[in-house]
């Protein structure tokens, strides 16, 4: 552990304060782990609600994707990618990895995967942002079927075989149309804000 | 299956983490050998995890003291160690072992590896293992340590072992694969050495299809190094030959 020096600040830039707080976090820092924690918990609940459906499930998940960021944070390599990214990477695959274990015992609803396709909150929304308006203005930018590859994966939690079973597609086409799709998104969206 | 298809079709799938666990294993190896697909993909996470934007929710606001309270008694991991290590000391550095050349000690502390040995590692405790449950829990607590390091190292001639380690627990779980088989009247030996003691840490369980089950070995101090020599069958007091393997313990 090495002690900070007196007005050493993180850098302010865009993106680059999370990058900073997760530094300080992987420092056994508390009070930058409250402060990612009151930035991200409505992203990181949102979309744990959003896959895995279930509300006390869902805490459950939460929880254990916090817990994840405070144990790892040292793992944060700002060189592959950004620290949004990152938290936001680790909070959907552990959602994920939660209702893929909860299909292995049980076949999923017909209907949850309906419910997927259409990315309208559902939860208590937060104001709608300027960022988020931007996401649904992309996404509507899509084809049908990159959109449908792209939302039921990322928002049902499906794995690209199960997609293509949904949509009634190849497995070829869908994986194709999740990289067109996903290419056309960051195209469209540019850089984070 | 990624077979004869070209994996860089799957980067979309694998951004969005729709890949099942054989076709995430294989990309992610893909990944390790292509500099300009691990762009890509790092760039469609990014635009994935924009996604995530349109789904904002308030959480139960009690989750917010929960989640502080359990970090704060919570052990974080340390950073990961990249660069491979050496043991420069030589072996007439410990008390009681014969003279052998330097052996070169790869610690891959991240990544694939870390998946692929820890699975193996647990398809061998799950499987294999056929001790009472106190070890086969104790095995579980040290795999699922919070602060649990995972080392690969080579053994010479050939073969590799893979060790698990708690700092916490000053233990460690070690599996060996495709060591030399040895003869009836021998064995594999396992030692834990300080500058000032050796000990045995017990006899290497024989190989099922080249790999050994999940052993314990418990006690370890920072400073410690963990060798395995050739014994004969019935175990030896101290080493007799020079290790096969030998692996500095970064304990804390």
């Amino acid at each position: 552990m090495t002690a900070e020096l007196p007005g050493e600040r993180p850098a302010a830039a865009p993106g680059g304060e999370l990058a900073a707080l997760l530094a300080m976090v992987a420092r056994g820092d508390e009070a930058a782990f409250a402060g990612v924690y009151d930035r991200f918990a409505t992203v990181v609940y949102g979309l744990v609600r959003r896959i895995v459906r279930d509300p006390a499930q869902s805490e459950e998940v939460m929880q254990e994707v916090l817990l994840e960021v405070w144990r790892t944070a040292s793992r944060f390599d700002p060189g592959q990618g950004s620290a949004r990214s990152w938290l936001v990477t680790l909070a959907h695959r552990r959602a994920v990895d939660r209702v893929r274990s909860a299909q292995a015992s049980a076949a999923r609803e017909v209907r949850a995967a309906v419910a997927a396709t259409d990315y309208d909150v559902v939860v208590e929304e937060v104001e709608t942002r300027l960022d988020a308006q931007r996401v649904r203005r992309c996404l509507e930018s899509l084809t049908e079927l990159q959109r449908e590859s792209v939302t039921l994966a990322y928002y049902g939690g499906y794995t690209y075989r199960e997609v293509a079973a949904l949509l009634g597609v190849a497995v070829g086409t869908v994986k194709t149309r999740m990289r067109d799709g996903l290419i056309r998104l960051r195209d469209c969206m540019g850089p984070e804000s | 299956m990624l077979r004869r298809t070209d994996p860089h079709t799957l980067a979309g799938a694998y951004a969005l983490d729709s890949l099942g666990d054989v076709d995430r294993e294989k990309f992610e190896r893909h990944l390790g050998v292509c500099e300009s697909c691990r762009a890509e993909a790092a760039s469609l996470r990014d635009a994935a995890g924009r996604l995530a934007e349109t789904t904002a929710a308030v959480p139960p606001p009690r989750l917010r003291g929960q989640v502080l309270a359990e970090a704060a008694r919570t052990r974080q991991q340390p950073p990961p160690v990249r660069v491979a290590e050496r043991v420069r000391r030589s072996w007439h550095g410990f008390a009681g072992w014969p003279a052998a050349p330097r052996m070169a000690v790869a610690i891959a502390g991240v990544g694939i590896l870390v998946a692929l040995a820890l699975g193996t590692l647990l398809i061998n405790s799950q499987v294999r293992l056929r001790a009472d449950e106190t070890q086969r829990s104790q095995i579980a607590a040290i795999l699922n340590a919070p602060d649990a390091d995972i080392f690969t190292v080579h053994a010479h001639p050939h073969g590799s072992a893979t060790v698990v380690m708690s700092h916490a627990d000053h233990a460690l779980v070690l599996t060996t694969a495709r060591l030399p088989v040895l003869p009836s009247n021998e064995c594999y030996q396992v030692w834990v050495m300080g500058t000032q003691r050796m000990k045995s840490a017990g006899r290497l369980p024989p190989p099922k299809q080249g790999m050994t089950a999940p052993m314990i070995v418990p006690g370890i101090a920072p400073g410690d190094h963990m060798g395995v020599t050739v014994e004969p069958a019935a175990g030896a007091q101290h080493p007799t030959s020079p290790p096969v393997l030998l692996l500095a313990l970064p304990l804390h």
